[in-house]
């Protein structure tokens, strides 16, 4: 059975807002991205799958148990680092993470520490006073520290300086190798891109695509943009047999797919033109999700 | 269903709180039982009680004074009458005589029966019959005295026997009245044999008086006699009185004794005055529903003297517990509620809504933790933070009042501590319904206006409704302002009833413990039901 089954799960708060017919299966030791834009229903879904809003319609099961029923349950087994940042009112960093470990009965703190240093953070600052990467990194140390087999996180890298960002999506990466199940959501493409096996676009509380990254990101293939100094040369190379995948007439520019093997045979094409530029394309999410929603005719941001 | 780790956190989130609101609610609770305990605010109040018992004690004076002097007059109007005794037997012989002149033969003892019946009927309603005497009374008497006669007794014997027969009465009748207007026996005999001692006195000064032998006696000569012989026997009494009383400096006694003299003449002065007014107004005839007019106004005290409403005002004022009402119904009904209220208000909100709100919670949820133990621990300790509270409160007050005298103080132990049990069940009531707001919302500012704002509003009216309470002075009451206690839960803790020593307060503290559990499952139900946002 899958770690977490989302079934026709319905919320509708009125006025167009909440989340609709949602359907999601999260494998065992998959890590499922989950993008979409502010108030999509990124947090909503969560918050179900966590169990502490009740279902409109549908279900969620985590581990075959009911989500909003079996609500203290499921934690045996979930991790999660909520969207906003907002700790108990204690004194230090140290203090919460010793309080949240007697919470969650749990006598080792060496994965704490260990996590301390990986992400050089001193717990002893008043939480209060504390930037806001500080305490998304305290988040997570709570979070992670107690190595259960789901983890559910809600846009964790906000607040997080580049390099931060960086040692913590190697982090997930070496959860992800342990074998955990993992849940984020996101609004930044890339990282997701990085680290999932699938991601879900949701758009005004509806899943609108499922893309499988491992799928997209298919190596045997290449693609170059390229752009010519004048339309004669533009007009010539498009008659030759290359596959065009995307053709700019306004900028000389037309961007060709080409396997791999075949690399050698465009650049000596393109020796006989009078090229501006050439510059590789590399697949992205981003592109990916633009491209399904002008086939969808919406043409949405994202 | 209990969290020993959440309980920690709460502790810790809110430790300052609780030590600022007990150390201030504490010292208040000290200053207000020890240094107003040595100030004696009670003062006020027994002087004017001590106002009402001296003019209770003056309406008494006056009224005794007035008495004696109607007896001492009296006794002299009956005395002058034995001088007529020589009348009824002459009367008596005469009728004998004119009986035999008409008849021819001497009467028999019946027909003397008769006759000596016609004479007493005759004479007895010339007999003064005050003092319990009647005129059946007096025609008895004579009847008795005609019979010595007849016997052949002397005139002088039978006035002898008839002065005696009249002390006695005199006593009789004092005795009487004392014991009918409710005093006790001791008293009665006393004022009783003063009673007999004035009739004595009085008629004593009337023999020795030889103007006022045979038929020269005027009343009107004696009234100054007899003024100036009721002022010296009061002062006599009461310096005899007080000169034996421990404590009592002679000096002290005397002038006792001279006020109480004043008290005498002023009444007895005012009583001639109302009775002249009278018989000048009546042409010389004087009612005995006028006598008991002139006596009443004659005998008046300063209370009988202002208008009732403030009679009135002054007696309650004089009646009031200023204590009961500084400690129970201004400290611990509103001045001592208001900080540990605060605590309530903001701790409730804290313990649930205030996490939910800002998302903390999701920390706790997030580990496996159920929502019922969250509730069920922060109940816990908010109550326990009350209970701390009031202990320490409880402490506080128990030393306070053993400091400002023990049992001795206006306020005893076991009405403090009943205070103090009060105000607990009080808050206990507010924590309950703060917490059931506090589980109810997800946001601060719906939990904080509607569990906060209504126990300040209960707070609010209850200082609203103090001034139209029993506890303040009906000089100072609106009575309009009654009507805000019944918006306000804390007129369930009864500081009155238990000042009084009455039992309703402990149906009322029933009810604020009932509210308080009501809201508390209510508040812990809801959570589990609830969506929460975090």
């Amino acid at each position: 059975m899958d770690d977490i089954i989302i079934n026709n799960l319905t919320k509708d708060y009125g006025g167009g807002r909440g989340i609709f017919n949602i359907n999601l299966n999260v494998k065992k030791g998959e890590v499922f991205g989950f993008v979409g834009t502010n108030g999509s229903g990124k947090t909503t879904t969560i918050r179900h799958i966590m169990g502490f809003l009740k279902p409109q319609e549908g279900e969620c099961l985590v581990k075959g148990l009911d989500a909003w029923k079996k609500s203290s349950e499921i934690k045996k087994f979930v991790e999660y680092i909520p969207g906003e940042i907002a700790f108990p009112d204690l004194p230090t960093g140290t203090e919460f993470l010793k309080s949240q470990a007697e919470l969650l009965n749990l006598k080792d703190m060496k994965r704490a520490d260990e996590l301390l240093k990986r992400l050089q953070l001193d717990t002893s600052a008043n939480l209060k006073r504390m930037s806001k990467g500080m305490k998304q990194k305290t988040a997570i140390v709570a979070s992670l520290m107690c190595d259960k087999d789901i983890l559910i996180l809600d846009e964790p890298t906000t607040g997080l300086d580049p390099l931060m960002r960086q040692t913590f999506l190697e982090l997930i990466k070496e959860e992800k190798a342990k074998g955990k199940t993992i849940f984020m959501s996101s609004q930044m493409f890339d990282e997701l891109e990085e680290t999932c096996d699938r991601v879900a676009l949701i758009l005004d509380g509806k899943i609108v695509n499922i893309a499988d990254v491992n799928k997209l990101k298919d190596t045997s293939s290449r693609s170059y943009k390229i752009e010519f100094n004048n339309v004669e040369d533009y007009t010539k190379f498009k008659k030759l047999k290359f596959k065009v995948v995307r053709d700019q007439q306004k900028y000389n520019q037309v961007t060709v797919q080409i396997a791999q093997s075949k690399i050698n045979s465009l650049f000596e094409e393109l020796t006989k033109f009078n090229v501006k530029f050439v510059s590789e394309v590399k697949f992205s999410l981003e592109r990916y999700f633009k491209n399904f929603l002008q086939k969808q005719g919406g043409g949405k941001n994202v | 269903m209990f969290s020993k780790a959440l309980f920690k956190q709460s502790v810790k989130a809110n430790w300052i709180k609780w030590l600022t609101v007990t150390v201030a609610t504490s010292v208040m609770l000290a200053i207000v039982i020890i240094v107003l305990g040595n100030l004696a605010i009670n003062d006020i109040r027994d002087a004017l009680k001590d106002v009402f018992i001296q003019a209770d004690q003056e309406s008494e004076i006056k009224e005794n004074s007035i008495d004696s002097y109607n007896l001492y007059l009296t006794s002299l109007d009956t005395y002058s009458m034995f001088n007529f005794l020589g009348f009824v037997t002459t009367s008596y012989d005469n009728a004998v005589a004119e009986f035999e002149s008409e008849n021819g033969t001497k009467p028999n003892e019946q027909q003397k029966q008769e006759i000596m019946n016609q004479v007493a009927t005759q004479f007895s309603s010339l007999f003064p019959t005050q003092n319990g005497v009647t005129s059946e009374d007096v025609k008895q008497v004579l009847i008795t005295i005609l019979t010595q006669h007849e016997n052949g007794e002397s005139l002088d014997a039978i006035k002898l026997s008839m002065e005696n027969w009249y002390y006695n009465t005199v006593y009789q009748n004092a005795y009487k009245l004392q014991i009918e207007d409710g005093k006790d026996e001791k008293t009665a005999v006393l004022n009783a044999t003063f009673a007999k001692m004035v009739a004595t006195d009085a008629i004593s000064k009337y023999k020795q008086d030889a103007s006022a032998e045979g038929y020269g006696y005027k009343r009107d000569d004696y009234l100054l006699i007899a003024r100036s012989y009721i002022n010296t026997k009061m002062y006599d009494n009461t310096y005899n009185l007080l000169k034996n009383v421990q404590g009592v400096a002679e000096e002290e006694a005397r002038q006792y004794a001279v006020a109480t003299k004043v008290l005498a003449n002023t009444s007895i002065s005012t009583y001639e005055l109302w009775i002249n007014e009278y018989k000048n107004a009546g042409d010389g005839n004087v009612t005995e529903e006028q006598k008991a007019e002139a006596r009443r106004l004659a005998s008046e005290s300063i209370s009988d003297q202002l208008p009732e409403k403030v009679a009135e005002a002054l007696t309650e004022l004089g009646n009031m517990d200023m204590y009961g009402l500084i400690i129970g119904s201004i400290f611990y009904r509103i001045a001592g509620l208001l900080l540990p209220m605060v605590f309530v208000i903001m701790t409730a909100n804290g313990l649930l809504a205030g996490q939910v709100d800002s998302g903390s919670m999701a920390y706790v949820l997030s580990t496996p933790t159920k929502r019922r133990t969250i509730t069920v621990t922060q109940m816990v300790y908010l109550i326990f933070a009350l209970f701390t509270m009031f202990a320490t409160l409880t402490a506080t007050s128990v030393l306070s009042v053993f400091i400002a005298g023990g049992n001795n103080f206006a306020i005893n132990y076991a009405e403090i501590l009943l205070f103090n049990l009060g105000a607990f069940l009080t808050m206990f009531a507010f924590a309950g319904f703060c917490f059931m707001c506090s589980a109810i919302f997800n946001r601060t500012k719906y939990s904080l206006s509607i569990g906060g704002g209504l126990t300040i509003f209960s707070l609010v009216c209850t200082i609203l409704g103090l001034f139209g309470s029993q506890v303040v002075p009906s000089a100072m009451r609106i009575n309009a302002m009654d009507y805000f206690n019944y918006l306000s839960l804390i007129t369930l803790f009864d500081t009155v009833s238990i000042l009084d020593g009455g039992l309703s307060y402990l149906w009322k503290f029933g009810i604020l413990f009932g509210v308080g559990v009501i809201t508390f499952i209510i508040g812990i139900f809801r959570f589990d039901k609830k969506d929460l946002p975090l």
